[in-house]
């Protein structure tokens, strides 16, 4: 019986030696390729892919692989890869959501790498930089620009009697009245949204340059907040409206507009791959700039939705290669911004790339719209505010709260109610 | 020094032999394990800055309202499912031993098909089946069961009803089969017996066939437990635990401290250990109501 747990003993010892031993390339910074994870195919994936050719052209020695997962799978794998101390099996390059950034920059903070000499922050979009940045030093590298616009169907609006210049300088209740009278005239709803997802009322705050956590990232900020209580005002108006299409899940949300079941999408430009997927529609639909909040008098016509960056990983073999990469493509290269404008409608936050032919480029989809050229200007206006280390565990329970104040609570409840829960809950 | 010693010394040792193996994979995977996040129950922070908090974790299950939420949820889903499951299944199993019955195999292997579909596969069906403009409201308007679609997934309650018809669906033809199984082994004279002493149908269920499957009856409705206790994929994948926390089950909620929010494995492991504790707890009760006898 002794002998055989001391065999266990010694067997377990060894395995956990050799389970950090085997792995010989690991700390060092040169390797013969490398690895990036990323989600979405037709967008970050494809990024990359042009990224790729570009660098290979100079550098036609590294091998570089990219590696498609969903976005919940690139968050499990780093977790745990990160939390059980090893860095076998972890990818060169990731892609993490600026949301998300935080988090993982104070969970594990030597697992990056400092990018700050490798690339100039100061030419990225600003709103980018909080998220990116952790203890004054350069972390991510940013990428792709969450900015919001309000997609409509052109079609539909004329209808109702709307043309273009009455939906440029609006605010959410003018929205509102704008979704009646669609739903009076051509029997649509005006938008779709998920319950679970306050997507919505994440764009509205950062337009009036407010997020659910105070500057520092960890104390929450919802009780007093009054963005935060307009914008939910303005949710249950919508709901009340009755202008509101459910959805929820992601394909449901796309087939609400691809269907033609809603007129209008506010959301992130990157949501344009899936409204061009319904080739019929083309020239149906336009881009009007984000309606502001109505109470809010530094509410601007400008937000931001997702968004995500590059992180290169430290204690992978090729972390030195790997940051070359980083900052000879997405740090520098106009070129290559050109190119993901072209090839995939990317836009990204490089200050220096924010025009040339690419952008000046009529859309026929969008009626003739210069719609890159939209985006880049509504880019340099979103407010900058700290999404913090809570962003989803304080809309959870945000999301709880809503329902209540959908079914009656008085709002003051609702956001005070919050508060008390979200400070017992984080630390 | 005598023979005999030596070769009992030996049979031991090559019985030590053969387990070894099991013994070593249960101790590497199973204990080790357990004793890892026991500990780590123990700790508190972002990532891995853990820090030893002591019983902080355990103070913070009872002022948590998600984990209420998550609990109540979850023993929603067991005061309904396990029973419903356990009776459907019995029922079923009955009407499946009838040897007289055409068709036996059929219906056998149609209920006890969805077991061994994969769970992801059929929440995500169920997901379709059951959206505002899916089959299901389609079929129900058709026959004007319904005038409006029913937001199956979207609405509060409806969505806890989605939950439980997709595992009772999936679940079902599980127990069904414990119970197949052990009917066959009834003696048919006892049935034969207690017709001629004019005993009908229902009685000969509720005198003979319940009482004699009452040790699987046990065991299925402990696996019930455990499993509606753990259910994770169905929430997953069907609601997300939406609207507003209205299905989240406790599993969930697990996952969504260690990679939704910013991961606080140790607490996480706090409200695993508090499935743990309620799975003994229920497993001894059941024992104690259903098995006095046997135990």
């Amino acid at each position: 019986m002794w002998v055989l747990m001391l065999v266990t003993v010694l067997l377990l010892s060894a395995c956990s030696s050799g389970g950090g031993g085997n792995k010989a390339s690991e700390g060092e910074k040169t390797a013969n390729e490398i690895t990036i994870w990323a989600w979405d195919k037709a967008f970050n994936v494809a990024a990359l892919e042009t990224a790729k050719e570009a660098y290979q052209k100079q550098n036609p020695d590294l091998k570089i692989n990219i590696i498609e997962y969903a976005q919940a799978d690139i968050i499990q794998k780093l977790n745990t890869g990160l939390n059980s101390g090893t860095s076998s099996g972890l990818p060169n390059i990731v892609l993490i959501e600026d949301y998300r950034a935080q988090s993982f920059l104070n969970a594990y903070p030597d697992a990056f790498k400092d990018m700050s000499s490798t690339i100039k922050a100061s030419d990225f979009a600003e709103y980018k930089l909080g998220p990116t940045a952790f203890d004054g030093k350069q972390f991510g590298v940013p990428f792709d620009s969450g900015v919001t616009g309000l997609y409509y169907r052109t079609d539909l609006l004329e209808q109702a009697g709307y043309k273009a210049a009455d939906l440029q300088d609006i605010t959410w209740d003018d929205y509102i009245k704008i979704g009646k009278d669609v739903k009076a005239k051509t029997g649509k709803d005006l938008i779709t949204l998920d319950p679970n997802d306050l997507g919505l009322i994440r764009m509205m705050i950062q337009s009036a340059g407010s997020w659910y956590s105070k500057e520092d990232g960890k104390t929450p900020d919802l009780a007093g907040n009054a963005a935060l209580k307009e914008a939910f005002v303005t949710y249950k108006a919508m709901m009340d409206a009755n202008i509101v299409k459910l959805n929820s899940d992601w394909s449901q949300f796309v087939a609400a507009f691809n269907n033609g079941d809603v007129a209008t999408i506010p959301t992130g430009n990157w949501i344009t791959p899936s409204v061009r997927q319904e080739a019929s529609q083309s020239g149906k639909w336009a881009v009007a700039p984000l309606p502001k909040m109505a109470g809010q008098s530094n509410s601007v016509h400008a937000s931001n939705l997702g968004g995500s960056s590059w992180y290169v990983m430290n204690n992978v073999a090729g972390a030195d290669q790997a940051a070359d990469f980083m900052g000879k493509t997405f740090g520098s290269d106009k070129q290559l911004y050109q190119d993901l404008l072209n090839n995939i409608g990317a836009i990204g936050t490089y200050k220096p790339a924010a025009e040339g032919e690419a952008f000046d480029k009529a859309d026929e989809f969008f009626g003739g719209q210069k719609v890159f050229a939209d985006f880049a200007k509504w880019t340099q206006e979103i407010p900058s505010v700290n999404y913090g280390i809570n962003t989803y565990a304080i809309e959870d329970i945000l999301v709880v709260e809503m329902q209540n104040f959908l079914n009656g609570k008085a709002i003051d409840d609702v956001l005070a109610d919050a508060q008390k829960q979200a400070e017992a809950q984080l630390n | 020094m005598n023979t005999g010693d030596s070769l009992q010394k030996k049979n031991n040792l090559t019985g030590w032999a053969f387990i070894s193996l099991a013994v070593i994979g249960i101790v590497a995977f199973y204990f080790y394990p357990m004793l890892q996040a026991l500990l780590l129950s123990f700790k508190s922070g972002v990532g891995a800055n853990l820090e030893f908090t002591g019983l902080d974790n355990y103070k913070r299950l009872f002022i948590d309202t998600t984990f209420r939420t998550a609990v109540s949820n979850t023993f929603l889903y067991l005061i309904i499912q396990v029973p419903v499951m356990i009776i459907l299944g019995l029922f079923i199993s009955v009407l499946l031993n009838d040897s007289t019955l055409r068709f036996r195999s059929f219906f056998r292997t149609a209920i006890f098909l969805p077991c061994v579909t994969s769970l992801v596969a059929y929440s995500v069906v169920f997901k379709y089946l059951f959206s505002s403009d899916g089959m299901v409201n389609q079929f129900l308007m058709n026959l004007h069961v319904i005038a409006e679609p029913i937001q199956w997934i979207t609405d509060p309650f409806w969505a806890k009803i989605t939950i439980i018809i997709a595992v009772t669906w999936r679940w079902t033809g599980y127990n069904m089969i414990f119970y197949l199984s052990s009917l066959q082994n009834i003696d048919q004279s006892i049935y034969e017996a207690a017709r001629i002493d004019g005993a009908n149908a229902f009685t000969q269920f509720f005198k003979i066939t319940v009482p004699l499957l009452k040790p699987i009856i046990l065991f299925t409705s402990i696996t019930s437990t455990i499993g509606t206790l753990q259910i994770f994929d169905e929430i997953m994948n069907i609601t997300k635990g939406g609207p507003g926390n209205a299905t989240m089950s406790i599993s969930q909620y697990i996952y969504n401290l260690s990679f939704k929010y910013s991961p606080d494995f140790g607490y996480a492991a706090t409200v695993s250990y508090s499935i743990v504790l309620m799975i003994i707890v229920l497993s001894i009760i059941q024992f104690k109501v259903a098995g006095e006898r046997n135990g």
